[in-house]
């Protein structure tokens, strides 16, 4: 569809929020009805460190390069007779045990690069190393297959690259009333319902205007759609927490959005690692378990994965501060029902093998791991988004 | 008598083209100065613009903390882990007091063309450090050069502390070359994509090894790790070093034309015309003035064409920046002011990666059209927007503001000099100001409904007109 067709549409559907309920609720039914598939997107920022995660204990290397940092084995999820858990991952493991987690390990990219600015910008523009991209992959899934605004939605409040299109941008928003409150001014109201240009789009002005009419109905579909499901399941009362409590509301609202974007920071663990890295796994892993219950209990949990990664793992020999520094390949997590295949996809990192500065070799492009999910799961063409052709994985 | 007269206003230069003109090379212009330059000739007026800009002031905040650190620290080369924590947390809160100087400095400038341009070069050789010291320097760079010599502009970049950590040129060793840097200069700096082979940047990255910096920010040639042998870089040999490198680059046309295509996208129109693009290449390309360039571009008949006016969207900084130079706001919490601009989507020294911001419709999504409208309302009105109808008082004005101070005033921590605004605008008629403050016309349906409301006061006017699509256009 081009871009033209594609405005064309969109306009036609925001009008629609102005006829007749029953309209909408026919959407609504038919969405819910189909298997409507959401990816859900967790970003762990700052680079968490893979190898205090999914742990390979008996491993003698794990335990001479890290003296002081390495986990002892009675601390240990152990989730085979070689490879364990973090502790604070208990709700995981119980994934795990469900068949609802695959670890997908040694995840990175050719030439890595070490900075988190632009190893985050690789993984959320798809590019390569030494490419640089001005549009993210779910922006370009939005430019080819996106229908609103709001088909694709970051809980935050300004879009991260990962969600902007060459042509088309997500939607931000942590709370759907300010985002409302902010747009609904009558004022607005009385300005883009009085535009009368038939050629909007054509020229930048039009362009202003039209996003501000969709902008106005996005806001509004999902607040009023979102605004009488309440969860009903507690959360950990953090920022993580509320953003996947959201994210579960608009999921469970039937909300026609296809993927979600959330994150959380903090994972720069150059010191003192332990402590940090326990508490914020306990908050990743406490606020997963919840929103896997909630989905589970408004059955939505089948038709939604949750992909969860960070922009690079951590060097294999930890620092002179009980710490780690910048590395490369790190591990994926993927939580669905439907897993083709569960718990470990590959072997774990080879400890012996290291590059020059000391750290993982990466085995599986993470682009695959996108190849993947949009081929397999949003079922589109991948190499539209891509823009490149990937191999593609077998774990859904 | 008459018509002697109507031939020497023909030479004056029409309110709407200086508008047009300050909006692209400065951030808008106040009723005062169009009247001023109205008075003048195109020549005259954009010859002041360059005459003002001749100096170059540097932007710093003061860091002198850090560089006594540094200077302590000059007998042993590296940094222990907490002096270096140390001077990192100094550096970020630098960091924020010099992106709000920068704000100001856009603001309140007289050098109005080369801040502009610093801000676009910035954009173009786009760098970022969390080195107060290093990125200030580079900033400064920018400024410095933004209207001279362009082959020194690039020389001068490559060698900058900021740049080689950013791309890598510190890591560029004869024994294991960094492509990074040479990568960029083409492909973003230079030449543009496609203009170069694989073996050109192997070949160049090698004229670029042993680039360094010491503590200071300054540049080292580290010569044990440079490489002395022969180079093929397109289609020339030799012992080539960075500088002979970028020369080579400079003889190429197509750098002067990926320039001019840039500068034409920034400072003309997002769609492209070929034919002004060539004749600007002609012009640049034969000494690659910077000055000389802009000067042609503004000079240009075409550069007034009805087709190049009011039709760019502003970017973030352009809509702040000139949101703050009608009516004055001060933002009392420096974090509020950055904290504005990730939401708009630009954060001065903050760009996303090396090919820098996108511009153009990019820069709107929902949520920023959403903010960019209803802020300057909420900035500098108490979130208000007056709807009230002809013929009627506007009754709740004094209440909502009230509330809404009352409410979040905490949350827009901002102080508002309208007394400032209704100075500027006591001589504009209210029928003149829709064309003062807006760069386009006002949509049918959408200047229809204006009609239809009460003008409260200049105040309640200009905020209406501030809230709508057209204000986002320059």
């Amino acid at each position: 569809m081009d871009r033209r067709n594609f405005l064309k549409q969109s306009s036609l559907a925001s009008s629609l929020f102005f006829v007749p309920s029953f309209v909408k609720a026919f959407e609504d039914v038919a969405s819910s009805q189909l298997g409507y598939k959401r990816l859900v997107i967790i970003q762990l920022s700052g680079g968490n460190d893979g190898l205090n995660t999914v742990i390979p204990f008996r491993n003698d290397l794990y335990y001479s390069e890290r003296p002081s940092l390495g986990i002892a084995t009675k601390d240990i999820l152990k989730i085979n007779d070689e490879v364990g858990l973090h502790s604070s991952l208990k709700p995981l493991k119980n994934l795990y045990d469900q068949g609802y987690l695959s670890i997908i390990n040694n995840v990175g990219y050719p030439n890595p690069n070490r900075s988190h600015f632009r190893s985050m910008d690789i993984w959320q523009t798809a590019s390569d190393s030494n490419e640089y991209a001005q549009s993210g992959w779910i922006g370009r899934y939005l430019d080819h297959y996106g229908k609103q605004p709001y088909s694709a939605i970051e809980i935050d409040e300004s879009l991260s690259l990962a969600m902007k299109g060459e042509h088309f941008n997500a939607m931000a928003t942590q709370d759907s009333k300010a985002l409302y409150n902010l747009s609904k001014d009558p004022y607005f109201r009385h300005v883009t319902k009085h535009q009368n240009d038939a050629h909007l789009s054509e020229h930048n002005l039009g362009y202003l205007y039209k996003t501000m009419i969709a902008a106005e109905s996005s806001a509004k579909y999902i607040y009023e759609a979102s605004k009488t499901i309440s969860s009903t399941k507690e959360y950990p009362s953090n920022k993580f927490g509320k953003q996947l409590k959201t994210t579960a509301q608009f999921i469970n609202s039937n909300l026609n959005t296809k993927v979600f974007y959330t994150s959380l920071g903090g994972f720069d663990t150059h010191v003192n690692q332990l402590a940090t890295q326990k508490r914020l796994l306990n908050i990743y892993a406490k606020g997963i378990e919840a929103f896997v219950q909630d989905l589970k209990a408004n059955n939505t949990f089948k038709d939604t994965l949750i992909l969860t990664f960070s922009e690079f793992g951590r060097r294999v020999k930890q620092n002179a501060s009980v710490g780690t520094d910048h590395g490369t390949a790190n591990n994926v997590f993927i939580i669905g029902e439907n897993l083709k295949k569960q718990g470990l996809y590959n072997r774990m990192p080879n400890l012996s093998n290291l590059d020059d500065n000391g750290d993982l070799k990466f085995e599986i492009d993470f682009r695959t791991i996108y190849a993947t999910v949009l081929n397999k799961w949003l079922e589109v063409n991948d190499t539209k988004v891509l823009n490149k052709s990937f191999y593609q994985l077998d774990f859904i | 008598m008459l018509s002697f007269i109507t031939t020497l206003k023909v030479h004056y230069m029409k309110p709407k083209h200086i508008q047009h003109l300050y909006w692209r090379v400065g951030f808008g212009i106040l009723p005062k100065d169009i009247e001023r330059l109205s008075k003048k000739s195109k020549k005259k007026v954009v010859n002041e613009l360059f005459k003002n800009s001749k100096p170059m002031t540097s932007l710093e905040v003061d860091t002198s903390e850090i560089k006594h650190m540094f200077s302590a620290m000059m007998t042993d080369k590296k940094l222990d882990a907490e002096t270096r924590r140390k001077i990192q947390k100094i550096s970020r809160q630098k960091q924020i007091e010099l992106n709000a100087a920068w704000i100001d400095r856009l603001a309140t400038t007289n050098e109005i063309l080369r801040e502009k341009m610093t801000l676009f070069w910035a954009n173009h050789f786009v760098c970022e450090d969390n080195n107060i010291n290093y990125i200030q320097q580079f900033n400064n760079t920018l400024r410095r050069y933004a209207l001279g010599d362009f082959g020194a502009f690039v020389k001068a970049v490559s060698r900058e502390a900021a740049m080689t950590k950013y791309l890598n040129t510190k890591q560029n060793k004869k024994q294991k070359p960094n492509e990074n840097f040479a990568r960029e200069l083409m492909e973003l700096f230079t030449l543009g994509v496609g203009h170069y082979t694989e073996e050109d940047i192997k070949e160049s990255a090698r004229a670029f090894t042993g680039y360094s910096h010491n503590l200071q920010g300054e540049f080292v040639f580290r010569k044990r790790t440079h490489d002395e042998g022969q180079k093929t870089f397109m289609g020339k040999t030799g012992n080539f070093d960075g500088e002979a490198v970028i020369d080579i680059i400079l003889e190429q046309k197509q750098c002067a034309k990926y320039i001019c295509t840039k500068v034409y996208k920034y400072f003309v129109n997002d769609t492209l015309n070929q034919d002004h693009i060539e004749a600007m290449t002609a012009v640049f390309y034969n000494d690659y003035n910077i000055e000389t360039l802009m000067h042609y571009v503004f000079m240009s008949d075409w550069f007034y064409d009805e087709e190049n006016m009011g039709i760019k969207i502003k970017s973030p900084i352009e809509f702040l920046v000139g949101l703050k130079k009608v009516v004055p706001v001060t933002f009392k919490n420096q974090k509020q002011l950055l904290y504005l601009q990730k939401l708009l989507g630009q954060t001065l020294l903050d760009p996303p990666n090396v090919a820098g911001w996108k511009g153009g419709r990019s820069w709107i999504d929902s949520n920023t059209i959403v903010l960019r409208l209803k802020l300057p309302s909420l900035l500098t009105n108490g979130a208000y927007i007056s709807k009230a109808k002809n013929g009627t008082n506007d009754e709740q004005l004094e209440s909502k503001k009230a509330m809404f101070k009352k409410t979040y005033g905490k949350r827009f921590n901002t102080q508002t000099d309208w007394a400032y605004f209704n100075k500027q605008f006591k001589t504009v008629p209210f029928k003149d100001m829709e064309s003062v403050l807006l760069a386009c016309p006002i949509n049918d349906g959408t200047a229809h409904y204006l009609k239809s409301l009460e003008k409260v006061s200049k105040q309640e006017y200009c905020i209406q007109l501030m809230s709508l699509p057209e204000y986002q256009m320059c």
